[in-house]
């Protein structure tokens, strides 16, 4: 049955502004959510504040969420997957769980997940030392005020984030840079500085990709104000030392090889394709890069149509991405998704 | 020793050593010609600098980006950075910070060609710091920096100039020329030939009130300029207050 109604995939920060704004543009929405609830990885992984504005993420997805939820165009269904899709574009017929919905176009928003820094070739104990954490476990402590030593309860004197790990790394395969590491992490460690003034914050670097305004908004104000310590050479393993962890590495700028004993070492790790991604991307046939995001095939001016006719995506789920990407690139999604099938109906 | 020619990082008895210290970063061993002092004495004068007035207009950020290396003439000549001074004070790294205190300093030229720092640092004027500080507390390497001034001291005090026109002789300085002999062999005639009658000088470089040499004294002795010769060159202080002594005996001035 030919329809102009759209699926959406995915309720994250994504999948909800493509949702809003399919549904505000006056087409109505299927959005279907794998979890139990809203707002995707921020709210899942516990994300503090968000980059770089440092607003609450619970309020800043609240309000995205409240858009949604309130839209009586847009139908919400959790804890539910597509398990096939049939049909072509302007009539796809989509199983979710027992169900059948038609829609006229579908847009994937189905992020990303952090790289699992216990890959094989990573030295950095993250399963083995309790005091190495990731990026998205230091939010967790953020958003609690509580960032302490996992291993003795105690907050950090010395604490360091490792740049890049599961990035730009041929040897994992993760050849691209993530993109908001930098921002995060520098953004986490003035909230660390300010939480904690007496904890000496250290950032590991290749370099700093705090491209546009970012520079002047997390990246100086971390140096300049916050005494946030930069420095440029990437750690090459953590060991247990005495109760705590020696980080080794090479302070480049300086010209001389590092031994530094840390409380904590966070590991800013980049984005892979979700699960949700990957096996999003297979049933709709959509054409992935050589990482598992999908592709999309009319860059760079068209960031949101994919190999698949009536088949668009958005957010982290067409490559690593920060909230502003992902905004923008879910409105692109929306209107595409409605004014393709418009088009395909004054067409004839 | 500059950071530079630290040999690699072997022995980890000292590196060790500097971690427990709790050095931000690993700095070169002592293999430099400088006295090691305990970590809390390097945190003291670190501190010294750091709360200095002048200090937070000095330093902010750094890029690490090598502009101000690039503009030093000093970086031309010796294994010297700026921009090691800039980033070791902005990772406010108390060990090479001290090292640099008993080293680096003394490299810099003092042009400031390194202000054209994209973020507005001055590492010569960090190092402007670092040099009082080193002064005031009599660290090795101001003393032995600041030793040819001992004489310069001496004269300025004993005489109110710096320079003599009897210091023109041939031997001293051979590369000024055979004129140096004439010159000197005739000084008095040389110098009378001047129209001011006040440099009808030879032992020094004009007429020099007596009273002059009070005030100097005591410019030099309210401002604490004198407390730092003392600081770095015991011996003359010494004969500075010995000179002084009956000058300001005569005048009546009680210190």
């Amino acid at each position: 049955m030919v329809t102009n109604s759209v699926v959406v995939i995915g309720g994250g920060p994504a999948g909800l502004e493509a949702a809003a704004s399919v549904a505000e543009l006056g087409t109505s929405v299927v959005l279907v959510e794998r979890r139990g609830f809203l707002g995707g990885t921020p709210i899942a992984e516990n994300y503090a504040n968000l980059t770089p504005h440092m607003e609450s993420a619970e309020v800043a997805m609240g309000r995205l969420i409240e858009r949604v939820t309130s839209n009586p165009l847009i139908d919400v269904r959790l804890e539910a997957e597509v398990s096939a899709c049939r049909g072509a574009a302007g009539a796809f017929t989509i199983t979710v769980g027992d169900q059948q919905i038609d829609a006229g176009s579908v847009i994937l928003a189905t992020g990303f997940q952090h790289f699992d820094p216990g890959a094989e070739t990573q030295m950095y104990g993250y399963y083995e030392h309790p005091d190495v954490i990731a990026l998205q476990d230091l939010e967790a402590m953020l958003k609690t005020h509580d960032v302490v030593r996992p291993s003795n309860g105690e907050p950090p004197k010395r604490l360091c984030f490792v740049q890049c790990v599961g990035s730009r790394d041929r040897q994992i395969g993760n050849e691209y840079c993530s993109k908001v590491c930098c921002g995060v992490a520098s953004k986490e460690a003035i909230e660390v500085r300010q939480l904690l003034p007496d904890c000496k914050v250290f950032i590991f670097y290749i370099d700093m990709r705090m491209y546009g305004y970012w520079e002047n908004q997390i990246y100086w104000p971390a140096q300049e104000q916050h005494h946030v310590q930069y420095i440029k050479g990437i750690i090459t393993e953590v060991l247990a030392k005495d109760g705590r962890l020696l980080v080794r590495g090479e302070d480049t700028t300086m010209g001389r090889p590092m031994e530094v004993l840390m409380d904590m070492v966070v590991l800013s790790v980049g984005m892979e394709p979700s699960a949700g991604t990957r096996s999003m991307a297979q049933l709709f046939g959509v054409q992935q890069n050589k990482y598992g995001f999908i592709d999309s095939v009319r860059a760079p001016l068209d960031t949101v149509t994919t190999s698949v006719p009536g088949i668009y995506s958005c957010g982290a789920a067409l490559g690593p991405a920060d909230l502003e990407d992902c905004a923008s690139s879910a409105a692109a999604a929306a209107v595409k998704s409605i004014t393709s099938q418009r088009l395909r109906v004054s067409a004839g | 020793m500059s950071m530079l020619a630290y040999p690699g990082g072997s022995g980890r008895g000292r590196l060790e050593a500097v971690i427990d210290a709790g050095s931000a970063l690993l700095k070169a061993p002592a293999v430099a010609g400088f006295a090691d002092v305990p970590f809390a004495e390097k945190q003291r004068l670190v501190d010294e600098v750091m709360a200095d007035m002048r200090y937070p207009d000095y330093l902010y950020g750094c890029y690490e980006c090598g502009i101000c290396v690039a503009a030093c003439p000093s970086a031309r000549f010796y294994d010297f950075s700026p921009r090691r001074i800039a980033q070791a004070s902005a990772r406010e790294d108390v060990e090479l910070m001290y090292q640099q205190m008993e080293e680096d300093i003394w490299e810099c030229s003092q042009c400031f060609s390194c202000v054209r720092c994209p973020r507005g640092n001055n590492p010569g004027g960090i190092i402007t710091i670092m040099r009082e500080v080193a002064v005031n507390n009599g660290l090795g390497s101001a003393r032995k920096a600041l030793e040819g001034y001992t004489r310069i001291i001496y004269k300025i005090m004993s005489t109110g100039t710096q320079v003599s026109p009897d210091m023109l002789q041939p031997d001293a300085f051979p590369d000024w020329g055979p004129e140096v002999k004439d010159v000197s062999e005739n000084l008095d005639v040389w110098r009378r030939m001047l129209p001011p009658e006040t440099m009808h000088t030879t032992s020094t470089g004009w007429d020099v009130d007596p009273r002059t040499l009070i005030e100097l004294y005591l410019i030099w002795f309210e401002t604490g300029a004198l407390d730092m010769i003392k600081k770095v060159d015991e011996g003359l202080h010494m004969i500075l207050e010995e000179v002084m002594e009956e000058r300001l005996e005569e005048e009546g001035i009680e210190r």
